[in-house]
């Protein structure tokens, strides 16, 4: 597939298909921090928005303005950042979501210059009426501070052509995640990852082109031989930007077959109304999508969703992949993994950084998870 | 029928020939650089001093990291399933398991048909392996398999509370400029890595009988400090260090 070999390019070098992106079509860049950015504003604003992932590099500047207990995305960003790799933005806008990123706001407004800086700050218990007209007036003001910052008025012509095109690409990527949950072989969990990540890189309409071009050759295409009795994973966490482990998975014996991650369904889950005043609609998304455990719907809301995903998906057991010193995602783990066990669904659970471990190591839980399944 | 089992550790390779239910014979050599040539070696050698040819073998499990590297084998097997294995066979009332090795540590609980439930392992850091013990053996100048005896010595273990393995040596330096007594500091060492290893335990669920597998279950020192932060009994085998290759002639048996 020609598409997913040009897609996998650009995912393995972001920033030189941004820098030539920015070159040719003159649209400015801003990068963003998770999946609470409301980024269709972005694109309706006629930017590209950039998700930021962290960096491979060992991170040594950001290390003189956090403390070794922030996480490795949050350190790897503002590496990025104070290395001059990120010069190419043109803003960035931070959602109120962890404490860790809301830090990374102030430092990154202090010491990184020459991009606009938007806080967009979001409620954190999302299921009460106040919370609904209070993110109703962020957006507002979200979309007027950013439209001054670029120079343009987003007017809600904009916003229901932006939200008509993330609709769009959010409905292929459920259907791509149907399609590899029910043929898990049509597609590696490696390439699936890519495509994804690409998701949230590339120029979204033609992300969106390419996107209907490899799912419609994906419906056709016949399944390869099944992989023999593979033992069907669920992954639960924040971001997840490691290719590596789903081949790690796989020759495991196991296959990645749902997701509740930042960089995964969290991010597309949530179709917007387009019969809804468009800001009305965004803000439903953001109110209704799945929560991530920075914010508050009802009790136990991500346990019951990630039992729902589990069965969804027919999987055979869950893998937390918990970046280190994420507290959040920390503190919700025991009572995720106590409601998993009342229901018998096999857990297991990984701490990692930025850099993965060995893959000896890695290797070893997997088989053995596998094994025990 | 006969079976082999070969386990390729950090430190050991270690070889293990299983008949009728039986274990025939047992061997340990350092694994070296080469892990694929220490696997053939030890396989060998452990025919060798039961005058048996490879033919009379009628499978293979290999386990351990270097596993994979064990191309004669007909299986492999994590060492996590091996050790389960091998202490169900040795015992098969046991129901948690705690391998100390050369590079990592292991907690695995088991259900009552000996099959592993749950498991934790610890690859973060040197404090609680085999390795931090050889750290300290040299710079105590005292050969590592004396560790043990010398440590249950101690009435007052010296405390150590580096949790680094390099800065637990530093440490250990200037407990002995400090002059105190060698048993106190090797006591107060196999209690750090006591407190580390049942830390990870007791968050996995463990519960008893408990045997301890893996190289370090050879020194009578850590194995105490453990039950003591434990409050558990523990017991050892003394196929310990060669557990996982044994798990793996069974698995190969029932292959």
């Amino acid at each position: 597939m020609k598409k997913l070999t040009e897609l996998k390019k650009v995912v393995s070098n972001p920033y030189a298909y941004v820098r030539k992106y920015k070159k040719q079509s003159g649209k400015k860049v801003v990068g963003y921090f998770c999946s609470y950015a409301p980024e269709e504003l972005i694109w309706a604003a006629g930017a590209l928005p950039l998700r930021m992932f962290g960096t491979s590099e060992n991170i040594h500047l950001a290390d003189t303005h956090l403390q070794s207990y922030c996480c490795s995305l949050v350190r790897g960003i503002l590496e990025e950042a104070l290395a001059n790799r990120l010069d190419f933005l043109d803003g960035v806008v931070f959602p109120h979501t962890c404490d860790s990123f809301q830090r990374l706001s102030d430092i990154w407004r202090l010491n990184i210059t020459g991009q606009f800086h938007i806080d967009v700050v979001l409620p954190v218990k999302l299921d009460t009426p106040s919370a609904k007209r209070y993110l109703y007036d962020v957006l507002e003001k979200f979309r007027k501070d950013l439209g001054d910052a670029l120079g343009v008025k987003i007017t809600d012509k904009m916003l229901a052509k932006s939200i008509k095109t993330y609709n769009k690409i959010r409905r292929l990527i459920a259907t791509l995640y149907e399609l590899r949950s029910k043929n898990p072989q049509i597609l590696s969990g490696a390439d699936f990852h890519a495509i994804i990540k690409a998701a949230m890189i590339m120029d979204r309409d033609y992300f969106l082109e390419a996107l209907s071009e490899i799912v419609g050759q994906l419906k056709k295409a016949k399944p390869a031989k099944a992989t023999g009795g593979a033992k069907r994973l669920v992954i639960s966490g924040s971001v997840c930007s490691h290719p590596d482990i789903y081949d790690i998975i796989e020759n495991s014996g196991g296959v990645v077959v749902g997701d509740d991650l930042c960089t995964g369904y969290r991010y597309f889950e949530g179709i917007m109304d387009e019969k809804k005043p468009p800001l009305k609609a965004i803000t439903k998304r953001y109110l209704d999508r799945i929560i991530c455990p920075a914010k508050h719907f009802q009790l136990k809301e991500r346990g019951e969703n990630l039992i729902r995903t589990v069965k969804k998906s027919k999987a055979d057991g869950v893998v937390f992949l918990l970046l280190k010193f994420c507290d959040p995602h920390a503190f919700d783990y025991p009572y995720i993994k106590e409601m998993l066990e009342a229901k018998k669904i096999p857990c297991l659970l990984l701490d990692m950084e930025a850099e993965l471990p060995p893959v000896g190591q890695l290797q070893t839980r997997f088989e053995t998870f596998v094994q025990i399944l | 029928m006969r079976t082999a089992g070969i386990d390729i550790g950090s430190i050991t390779a270690k070889a293990a020939i299983v008949e009728n239910g039986k274990i025939l014979n047992t061997k340990v050599i350092f694994t070296g650089y080469n892990a694929e040539a220490a696997g053939l070696k030890v396989y060998e050698e452990v025919l060798k001093e039961n005058s048996l040819s490879k033919s009379s073998v009628r499978k293979i499990v290999s386990t351990g990291y270097g596993r994979n590297s064990v191309k004669f084998a007909d299986k492999s097997f994590t060492e996590i399933m091996c050790h389960a294995a091998g202490a169900h066979h040795l015992n098969a009332h046991i129901r948690s398991i705690i391998d100390i090795g050369g590079q990592d540590s292991k907690a695995i609980v088991l259900d009552d048909q000996g099959k592993v439930k749950n498991f934790v392992m610890n690859d973060k850091c040197a404090a609680g392996t085999g390795r931090f013990l050889e750290v300290m053996a040299r710079a105590l100048e005292v050969n590592l398999d004396e560790f043990g005896a010398i440590s249950i010595k101690s009435k007052n273990p010296s405390k150590i509370s580096s949790l680094c393995t390099v800065f637990a040596e530093s440490e250990v330096i200037s407990l002995i400029a400090k002059g105190e007594k060698r048993q106190d500091i090797i006591a107060g060492i196999h209690e750090s890595i006591a407190a580390r290893v049942s830390s990870m335990s007791a968050r996995l669920g463990i519960t008893e009988p408990i045997m301890v597998t893996g190289g370090v279950a050879r020194n009578i020192g850590v194995v105490r400090a453990l039950e003591k932060k434990l409050g558990m009994k523990i017991e050892v085998s003394s196929y310990a260090q060669v557990t996982g290759a044994i798990g793996a002639a069974f698995l190969a048996a029932s292959l």
